[in-house]
């Protein structure tokens, strides 16, 4: 058995040690609580480290960046992300990979800017005007935070897109004993220049997306554009060339999803009729609350989902096999719940819903042992 | 003017998208020649360009060109530079009209401030021209007297502004006949150029040269004598080769889960005593975690320390009640008041002596920290003196974490006191 390498560490070290050893050239950001270590460890960690002066010239500038090949990332909140989601649309439409790490904290608005939530799902599910799809990570433990950080890193280099990783204050500001024997070594991704035939800057290549060429290349002209456009980068309005060039920004995220779905499924050695699904840092209560039901001989199953968006006909499938259902989420209403069954669930469907602190496991453990939903 | 230069190899010959008698085409076709006569090949170039009718322009240019929002070219072409750094001789030059400049001020001012190499093009036709002849922050006073637009409140000065933010070359020409040496000047600048062109607009605007020569600001040049900013990567060491691996060298003296609150005020130790105790508590064989909670202004007010043990792994950290509490302050002690229950023990400074009897516990252990030591080394101390008391790790396991630490002196010191306090 390997010696263990007990650590004292926070999430934040992880993910950025991650995106940096996985491909990521600059750290670009506007300090906001609690992204502030993610900022600190930036600075120390990534090749080019660059403050902006706000959330919007931190995404142009990441756009910018990308556009000539230095794979950029970003740190912020709700009140950053708000101010970029004009220009996260830009580089969606321009396909500049790139990934954006959210540290969600309360809101509405400035809220509570050092208490944790689960609140920003609903946003990123509609963020890209039009019903567009982006890839959104979210892990539920520091061994995901350095998984989900290398696969946020390669499927936006892959696929051309920005892609985010949703977190919590509570994941990126703790610090807990942690084997550092747990981090395997990461694949480093690049830029996928590969072009067969003719080069149009928006010709799709391998899995639906174009090849990349940056600004200043000195063999290929190339352009980007945000406007609607054709395939050599003319802006065109609802010609079918475009149109159809719009639709491969979703189809490339949706057809290649089997690629970057990730979930854990634990199963009851009993066979269980309940499943608790969560996502994120309500995972950690999950997994106590499940452990103690099933000591008590109430055998439960647990599905904690990684990859949020697009949603995974899987999960449909999954939840199809129990009698019972129960969402997990730190936010009033149950978002993911409310993204895969609408505003009106079948009734076996239940939510675990709090603000303003962690779910407890034994908030959970009522729910599932009274068959109801709790809204705290 | 409403063609392309037919000879150059910087354009792509396209007809001009704009209106007959537009101002916009002079500028691209003395850019061009410029780039031309510089020796710019078109791979060297890269243009980009917001919307408007100034951000009809990439389809013109036979250049590297990328198309972005309204008003955030200057932040765009930013990142471009910056990226292009990275290889030599590679220009970015921006576009952007009077609209997208009132938009975009602070990102031009920030271009300025920054002084990476490019260059920033003001196509400043007084008016918005895509929507209706709306007037902008570069719409000049005597234009607005004109068309009887907010006469009251003065334009920005672009130029003046960007000189200001430390602009190497800021110029505004009005001039068609000096617009091409102006551009020559700023192309040839390293570092941020910023050249404001004054021009017509037939379809809202000033129809005719000597009309517009009739409302323009008055053509200015200046400069700053600053070396450009370089932007360089550098490969940077892990963060984890300098995390320090906890190797296990005492055992616990309990096989249970515990758990600690550490309550006080900001500057008096409690982040960096809460993370000494977790380590030590991982020396001794236990799984930890460490929350630490502190107002956003984190220099005053009160510092709270979570720490949780456990022999096993622990996955939920939540902490609602703790079974003890080490309190030196006021602070400390309003902000844990409520988590305090029947069960927890608490270690509470001799100064707040008066609550004891508030607190819905009798389980209360009184001593002077603060008089013992200082307040900056209180909670070093009451932590030290708990940990002795409950026996749920060996207290040599944070006097182990001590001694490593570059303050061990200090630190040391504080716990030789632990014997005042008996």
């Amino acid at each position: 058995m390997e010696t263990p390498k007990n650590t004292l560490i926070d999430g934040s070290k992880i993910i950025i040690e991650s995106l940096a050893q996985s491909g990521a050239d600059a750290f670009v950001a506007y300090p906001i609580t609690p992204s502030n270590w993610m900022y600190k460890y930036g600075k120390q960690r990534m090749p080019l480290f660059l403050a902006a002066p706000d959330e919007i010239s931190t995404l142009q500038w990441m756009a910018g960046l990308s556009a000539t090949g230095v794979m950029p990332v970003t740190s912020s909140a709700f009140p950053g992300i708000a101010l970029m989601v004009e220009s996260i649309n830009m580089a969606y439409a321009m396909e500049l990979p790139m990934v954006i790490v959210i540290t969600q904290r309360l809101g509405p608005s400035t809220g509570s800017a050092t208490t944790g939530a689960q609140g920003d799902l609903s946003l990123l599910n509609g963020i890209i005007s039009g019903g567009y799809p982006v890839p959104v990570f979210s892990p539920s433990d520091f061994t995901d935070a350095w998984e989900l950080s290398n696969k946020a890193m390669e499927t936006a280099l892959k696929y051309r897109t920005p892609v985010f990783l949703l977190t919590s204050k509570e994941m990126v500001m703790y610090q807990r004993s942690f084997d550092l024997n747990r981090l395997r070594p990461l694949k480093k991704f690049t830029y996928d220049r590969h072009i067969e035939g003719e080069f149009k800057p928006y010709k799709p290549g391998r899995n639906l997306t174009p090849p990349f060429v940056p600004l200043g290349d000195d063999e290929h002209l190339t352009r980007f554009t945000a406007s609607t456009h054709d395939a050599d980068a003319n802006i065109r309005k609802n010609d079918p060339e475009a149109l159809e060039n719009s639709k491969r920004l979703a189809r490339k995220l949706t057809e290649n999803l089997d690629d970057y779905f990730i979930y854990t499924l634990d199963k009851s050695s009993e066979p269980a009729r309940d499943l608790v699904v969560t996502w994120g840092i309500t995972a950690d209560a999950a997994r106590e609350a499940v452990a103690h039901l099933r000591n008590q001989g109430h055998p439960v199953d647990l599905l904690v989902v990684k990859t949020l968006l697009p949603v995974h006909p899987k999960l449909y499938e999954i939840m199809d096999g129990y009698d019972n259902v129960y969402f997990a989420e730190e936010n009033l209403t149950g978002q993911f719940k409310e993204i895969l069954f609408g505003h009106r669930a079948p009734e076996h469907i239940r939510s675990i819903n709090k603000i303003g602190n962690m779910i407890k496991p034994s908030e959970i453990e009522e729910a599932v042992t009274h068959q109801k939903s709790l809204v705290l | 003017m409403s063609t392309a230069t037919s000879s150059s190899n910087i354009l792509t010959g396209k007809k001009f998208p704009f209106c007959p008698g537009c101002g916009h085409g002079i500028a691209i076709n003395n850019l061009a020649k410029v780039l031309e006569e510089l020796g710019y090949r078109p791979e060297d170039i890269s243009i980009v360009s917001d919307i408007g009718c100034s951000g009809l322009i990439d389809p013109l240019f036979n250049t590297h060109t990328i198309h972005g929002l309204h008003g955030r070219s200057p932040a765009l072409g930013l990142g471009v530079a910056m990226g292009l750094q990275q290889k030599d001789r590679k220009k970015t030059i921006a576009f952007i009209g009077d609209g997208g400049a009132t938009i975009g001020l602070q990102h031009i001012l920030e271009d300025a401030r920054r002084n990476v190499d490019m260059t920033l093009i003001v196509l400043n036709n007084l008016l918005y021209g895509m929507t209706g002849g709306q007037i902008s922050g570069l719409s000049t006073q005597k234009f607005k007297e004109i068309v009887d637009f907010e006469t009251d409140i003065p334009p920005f000065n672009i130029i003046q502004l960007a000189h200001a933010s430390g602009a190497r070359y800021a110029a505004r020409v009005d001039n068609p006949r000096q617009m091409k040496e102006v551009l020559k000047k700023a192309i040839e600048t390293e570092g941020f150029s910023i050249v404001e062109i004054e021009s017509l607009c037939p379809s809202y605007g000033m129809k005719r040269m000597n009309e517009l020569m009739e409302v323009v600001e008055p053509e200015e040049e200046y400069e700053n004598p600053r070396a450009a900013t370089q932007i360089r990567m550098s490969e940077k060491p892990s963060l984890l080769d300098r995390q320090p691996v906890l190797e296990q060298k005492f055992e616990p003296l309990v096989r249970t889960r515990r758990d600690f609150i550490i309550a006080g005020s900001a500057g008096g130790g409690v982040q960096s005593t809460g993370k000494q105790l977790a380590t030590a508590g991982i020396l001794a064989g236990m799984h930890a975690t460490m929350k630490g909670e502190y107002p956003i202004t984190v220099g005053t007010g009160f510092s709270v320390a979570e720490v949780i043990f456990d022999p096993e792994p622990i996955y939920y950290t939540g902490l609602e009640q703790p079974s003890v509490a080490v309190i030196v302050t006021d602070d400390g002690l309003e902000k844990i008041r409520k988590r305090i229950g029947a069960g927890t023990r608490v270690y509470l400074d001799e100064k707040l002596a008066q609550e004891a009897e508030t607190l819905p516990t009798d389980d209360i252990i009184i001593k002077p920290f603060t008089r013992t030591v200082n307040r900056k080394a209180a909670a070093l101390l009451a932590t030290a003196y708990m940990l002795d008391r409950e026996k749920v790790i060996p207290l040599e396991a944070l006097r182990e974490v001590l001694a490593n630490h570059r303050l061990a002196k200090v630190f040391l010191e504080t716990l030789d006191r632990l014997e005042k306090l008996d």
